[in-house]
């Protein structure tokens, strides 16, 4: 049977949400999706998504991720079901054992996939090259399974729902390579708009100093990271290394919120390959908006008020 | 000890793009190349094993796959203080799998201790050539490192993996192993010009290419991604406004 | 790349009277130290922007007669036919640019000091000048109303005689037409004072002279200042200036309009300091609701969607620039080129302008080290040749205003390598800190454009975090050393009034501070008292002081100085600066030198008292702001120690000392000084530089016969 098999992303006992954009993904493919769930206890470990036909449970003594063993389960599901697709997440798990499967097993394969299609029976996948700046259409080579790695937040989680069946794989796993001991929370250091998950990003269009506060405050209640366009900086008002553009920092956190930045060359040249871009400006024709995900055409400080009180 | 160091030239494009004829690729002639920024990360990593726990007889190897413009980047290395330097000639498919194939038996040959690669190129960002190498070459392996300690006498690591949202993975891997270096494990030396020189006159080694077999996939089309369509429009009150963006950046933060 | 389509109105054509402009970019009137006298300087000087796109170039106020001579300061002039001959070189260099050529006829009035000369102005009423010593004009009767208004129609027709295509009749920073339109100058009860059809009736009777004289083919320009900001005395926009245009729209083909009279025209020429881009607005967009004709004015525009929104917006019809040109007189070229990042940015300092106000020497700019170098040095800003000695690696030490711009013209001459190596984590020297004085903010785009710049030059690699001793310099492996580790403020208060240092000055102590120890150190300036000790004389005793009272400090700013900030007098920041003081109640003491320094007191006399009569401040920390010296260390280190010799046998062949490590200086002059070394590497001796050509009047003859 043909079919379209995802591996489940979990991390300390909890479902990660891009193992619901696969499942979004693979609804592209049409064939019917199992899920595999490898962990210690895998019914412990919910997968609620509309469109999944089967979980596949896939005991292992390991709780925490560890390469060899994803790898060795994943082969042995490979032999097993004979996917037509196998979906990855394109995360640093798996990037840690898809690319062996990929080369043991000869399939097609490709990494931070962000489109899916098929064409006729064949799948494209559409992934960025050179930096982001353009993108291609990928195809495989007939007859073999292929094995993508699907970039998180390309697609929409699947709603929750649907009622699966549920299956038992077993697999025995040599002892691994490379052993999970412990986890660690990142140091957290100086501010760093470069590593920044989330920057609340603002321009010329807060008008004056004394609003600055507003968004420091607006910053630390969102969570975010405060970032400036050059225009702030020329006035004083922030120093460089909040500075987002080509003569400041380049920066790709998965979400820029930009208020009331027009978008000039140097400072899109710094930020445009941000995750998910957010812009805010009362100028409709800023060329923010060429590059923003989404966009408002509003006053950002009717807007900032709303999301204080929101947070 | 001896730590083979993969790298890439990577290409860099402008602002401006134009396509090859076919549509299959961007006319070379808009590419600017470089050594990838992982790469001298893992370079570095190496050069300051050696430099602090290092014996005579280490050796530092830097192994490339390209053809000779690919040579500039490995020079890079070599100015950085890497001893010799291979490159394996090719000019076909460059799909992480098939270099890692290429790759394999000239690594292997060289029976290194440790294997480095940059965890992704920045022009191909497939963060796979490393991992799938190491399965070639049986290595065990850790992708994504930030931190490594070794303990040669137990023939093991302790390393960082750094994950998403910043949390760290502890990892102990046996070794030999092939970790991927990630950017941020250290600060990579720049080369002296009197370096740069000296790495000009420096052979490197060419070897031919092994079998490659068939590439893990082609590009049947490359085009300039439509620009600014994706912007979908929030409007509604600015309260409206704010509570969507209050939900995708809950949603993309998760 | 090509141009925005969002910029394409900067690039439609638009109809001034007879004379058709190609684009909205106009070079507003500006004064470069060439004049009538130097013309081919001049001629170069123009003909560079018209070359960079510009639609428009004027020359600086244009004096119609010997009545009105500004000297000691350069002005154009248009007095007899061997004028017309210099200022011909300029209109036909640019039309060769399809550019039009604007004079900008001027009679000063009283504010003309004649020191050449030695005539005697006319003016509406016999009160001295505000702006010049002793400078008084003769009280106009109509028979000189008439001879004046000749004058005008005489000069008129040289300028079209000389190509010119446009030709103002200035009123601007309180010159005769507007002395007539405005009480403060005008105090006449015939028909030219009082009411103000009088008072507007002798500029009205003077474009129309000059109109019916060449108006059919020479478009008529009149420049305006709508707010004197003086009060009732001075130049309003409801009461004159808008009747003004109503009155002479018919007969102006285009309305040039500015604020602001000549004794304080930085409200005019603003400094970014206190002003940002486009501070006129207001009143150019209330002169274009009233006006039929173009209206144009500046607003030291250098954002390619300031200009498109102040023409969208109704507020403009043609972007004039004054500063942003001299910056940058591709700026035009660049937009439409899509190379909005290759736009070397004006960061409004005044450099440029503090040299006419000093009495003449040429333009000099702090971002474009070509400016007025076209001609006499041959200095192209966006063309380069490459370096004969271009197979050289060439290391330079230092990553500050010199360094950058000497390591980016090298790359930009074919060097085969550039290493900028720096010891700081990014590249700017002094100007990572200094932007973030008060006010100074634009100034970082001394840094940022040469940073964008250095990362597109592939020969040109920066090496940030980097320390190299002079053995790291030896070893390093570049044929030509460049040495730019800049300067320091002295920590032992040495200084150029007693040149010698203060006793007790010490910057070790907690209590005693250095620039640089308070705004790149972090060190803090303990206490509630503080007293700053400046015997610089420009920005930066100032700017600290304003920046400690602003925290909420009490600051005492002294200087051995008759005036706090005397430089900042010429670069027209002086008046706001006094305010800004003012108003945070640094308390300024001039005049004053310390005699001694101790932890808790600052001890000074008066300088001209010769009993030497002491005064006690007292003060919880002291500023040290008195002289800079060169962080020369590693030169020194390298021509003394090491010894040149040694360093030839290294492979070493030239070892050059550019910028604040040479002596201190401007940053302009930083600037200038890692250009000219860079343009000239390939010269016989690169150290010192190459003779210029100096235009002058060289007398043929033998020399045996003196």
């Amino acid at each position: 049977m043909s079919e379209t098999l995802i591996v489940a992303e979990h991390l300390r006992g909890a479902m990660r949400d891009v193992t619901g954009e696969l499942v979004t993904a693979a609804r592209l493919l049409g064939n019917p999706v199992a899920v595999a769930v490898i962990a210690r206890d895998p019914s412990r470990l919910e997968v609620t998504y509309e469109g999944v036909d089967e979980i596949v449970g896939v005991p292992v003594e390991q709780a925490e991720f560890e390469n060899d063993v994803y790898q060795h389960a994943l082969e042995a599901l490979i032999a097993e079901r004979q996917p037509e697709v196998v979906l990855l997440g394109f995360t640093v798990n798996s990037m840690g054992y898809g690319p062996a499967v990929a080369a043991k097993l000869d399939l097609g394969f490709a990494s931070d996939v962000h489109g899916l299609a098929l064409d006729g029976e064949a799948v494209i996948a559409t992934r960025s090259f050179y930096g982001g700046k353009v993108d291609a259409e990928l195809e495989f080579p007939e007859g073999r399974p292929v094995l993508l790695l699907i970039r998180p937040t390309a697609f929409a989680p699947a709603p929750s729902g649907g009622s699966p069946s549920t299956s038992a794989f077993s697999v025995e796993v040599p002892s691994s390579r490379a052993r999970h001991v412990d986890f660690r929370e990142a140091a957290v250091g100086d501010v760093d708009i470069t590593t920044a998950d989330f920057l609340l990003s603002i321009g010329r269009g807060v008008g004056e100093q004394d609003a600055i506060p507003q968004f420091e405050r607006l910053a630390e209640k969102l969570g975010a990271v405060l970032s400036v366009s050059r225009p702030l900086v020329d006035a004083g008002w922030m120093p460089n290394a909040r500075q987002v553009g080509q003569s400041g920092k380049t920066v790709k956190p998965k979400v820029y919120l930009a208020l009331g930045i027009s978008g000039a060359v140097q400072h899109l040249a710094g930020m445009k390959t941000s995750g998910t871009i957010i812009a805010v400006n009362t100028d409709p024709e800023a060329a923010i908006f060429n590059v923003a995900h989404y966009g408002a055409v509003a006053d950002l400080f009717d807007v900032a008020d709303e999301l204080e009180k929101l947070s | 000890m001896k730590i083979v160091v993969c790298v890439k030239q990577v290409a860099v494009l402008g602002d401006e793009v134009e396509f090859t004829d076919d549509a299959r690729d961007v006319d070379p002639d808009f590419l600017d190349a470089s050594l990838n920024e992982w790469d001298s990360y893992a370079t570095e990593e190496a050069l300051r094993i050696r430099e602090n726990a290092g014996s005579d007889g280490d050796e530092i190897v830097v192994v490339s796959v390209g053809d000779g413009d690919v040579e500039p980047a490995m020079r890079r290395c070599l100015a950085m203080g890497a001893d010799r330097a291979t490159r394996i000639d090719h000019s076909g498919s460059r799909d992480p799998i098939t270099i890692a194939r290429l790759l394999a038996p000239v690594v292997n040959a060289e029976s290194p201790d440790l294997v480095f690669c940059g965890v992704q190129s920045s022009d191909a960002v497939q963060a796979a050539t490393g991992t799938a190498l190491a399965e070639l070459l049986d290595l065990a392996r850790v992708a994504v490192v930030t931190r490594i300690e070794l303990d040669t006498g137990a023939r093991r690591a302790t390393v960082h993996r750094e994950l998403e949202g910043g949390l760290v993975d502890v990892t102990e891997v046996d070794t030999p192993a092939l970790l991927t270096i990630q950017t941020g494990i250290n600060q990579p030396r720049y080369a002296t010009l009197r370096a740069i020189k000296q790495a000009e006159q420096e052979p490197i080694q060419v070897v031919a290419a092994g079998e490659e077999g068939e590439p893990a996939y082609r590009v049947r089309r490359m085009f300039a991604p439509p620009k600014g369509e994706g912007a979908e429009l929030l409007d509604g009150s600015a309260a409206d406004i704010a509570r969507r963006i209050a939900g995708i950046v809950q949603e993309r933060l998760k | 790349m090509a141009r925005d389509p969002k910029y394409d109105i900067l690039f439609e054509p638009i109809q001034l009277g007879p004379k058709t402009m190609k684009n909205r970019f106009y070079q507003i009137p500006h004064c470069n130290g060439f004049g009538s006298e130097k013309p081919l300087s001049q001629a170069y000087f123009r003909a560079m922007k018209a070359e960079g796109g510009y639609g428009a170039c004027c020359t600086e106020y244009c004096s119609i007669s010997p009545e009105s001579d500004d000297t000691h300061r350069v002005s154009a002039r248009l007095w007899d036919d061997e004028d017309v001959k210099n200022l011909s070189v300029m209109c036909e260099m640019l039309h060769e640019h399809g550019a039009l050529a604007a004079a900008e006829l001027w009679y000063g009035g009283p504010h003309a000091p004649c020191m050449e000369s030695r005539s005697v102005p006319r003016g509406p009423s016999q009160i001295p000048s505000d702006f010049e010593y002793l400078t008084y004009a003769k009280e106009m009767d109509k028979d000189d109303i008439r001879e004046v208004q000749q004058l005008y129609v005489d000069a008129a027709i040289r300028a079209r005689e000389a190509g010119f295509d446009i030709v103002y009749v200035y009123g601007s920073h309180s010159y005769l037409p507007q002395q007539f339109l405005t009480p403060y100058y005008n105090k006449r009860t015939d028909e030219y004072g009082g009411s103000f059809e009088n008072r507007a009736r002798f500029w009205r009777e003077t474009i129309e002279q000059v109109r019916e004289a060449v108006g059919d083919d020479t478009a008529i320009a009149v420049r305006m200042s709508c707010d004197m900001f003086m009060g009732d005395a001075g130049t309003q926009l409801e009461r004159d200036c808008l009747p003004f245009v109503e009155l002479c729209d018919e007969i102006v083909d285009v309305w040039d309009i500015n604020v602001s009279g000549i004794s304080e025209w930085g409200e005019d020429a603003t400094p970014s300091r206190f002003y940002p881009s486009g501070r006129l607005l207001p009143w150019q967009e209330a002169v274009k609701k009233v006006a039929k004709k173009p209206v144009l004015g500046v607003g030291r525009f250098t954002s390619p969607d300031l200009m498109v929104d102040a023409i969208n917006s109704g507020k403009l019809d043609i972007i004039a620039t004054c500063r942003p040109s001299i910056s940058d007189p591709f700026l035009p070229k660049k937009i439409d080129e899509g190379r909005l990042d290759d736009i070397r940015e004006c960061i409004g300092c005044n450099i440029c302008i503090s040299r006419w106000e000093i009495g003449g020497p040429p333009v000099i700019c702090t971002q474009n080290a070509t400016a007025g170098e076209e001609y006499r040095r041959g200095w192209h800003p966006e063309k380069f040749d490459t370096a004969e000695n271009a197979d050289n690696d060439v290391l330079v030490v230092g990553a500050g205003p010199a360094g950058m711009e000497c390591a980016m013209i090298l790359g930009k001459r074919g060097m085969r390598r550039v290493h900028l190596v720096e010891v700081a984590d990014d590249m700017g020297g002094i100007m990572r800190w200094i932007p973030q004085l008060p006010g100074l903010g634009e100034w970082a785009r001394v840094v940022n454009y040469r940073k964008i710049q250095i990362d597109k030059l592939r020969n040109v690699e920066f090496i940030p975090g980097t320390t190299l001793d002079a053995n790291g310099v030896k070893e390093y492996g570049a044929e030509i050393v460049v040495i730019a580790t800049g300067g320091y403020w002295v920590g032992d208060g040495l200084n150029g009034c007693t040149h010698d240092t203060i006793p007790g000055a010490d910057a070790s102590q907690p209590w005693c501070l250095t620039p640089e120890q308070i705004m790149r150190d972090g060190k803090d300036v303990p206490g509630a008292r503080v007293v700053v000790i400046d015997n610089d004389g420009y920005f930066m005793g100032v700017s600290l002081a304003e920046k400690l009272a602003s925290e909420g400090k009490k600051v005492t700013l002294m200087t051995h100085l008759g005036h706090i900030a005397p430089y900042m007098h010429f670069t027209l920041e002086a008046p706001n600066q006094h305010r800004k003081l003012h108003k945070l109640g640094v308390d300024i003491v001039t005049s004053h030198m310390p005699s001694r320094i101790e932890q808790g007191a600052v001890v000074a006399t008066h300088v001209f008292d010769e009993d030497g009569h002491e005064q006690t401040w007292e003060a919880d920390a002291v500023v040290l702001v008195t002289q800079r010296r060169s962080n020369e260390a590693l030169y020194r280190e390298l021509k003394d120690s090491v010894g040149f010799d040694t360093l030839r046998g290294e492979g070493i062949t030239a070892c050059y000392r550019i910028g604040d490590c040479e002596a201190p200086r401007l940053i302009a002059d930083c600037v200038f000084s890692g250009h000219r070394l860079a343009r000239e590497i390939d010269s016989e001796n690169p150290e010192v530089p190459k003779p210029f050509i100096r235009e002058r009047r060289v007398i043929e003859r033998e020399l045996a016969a003196v």
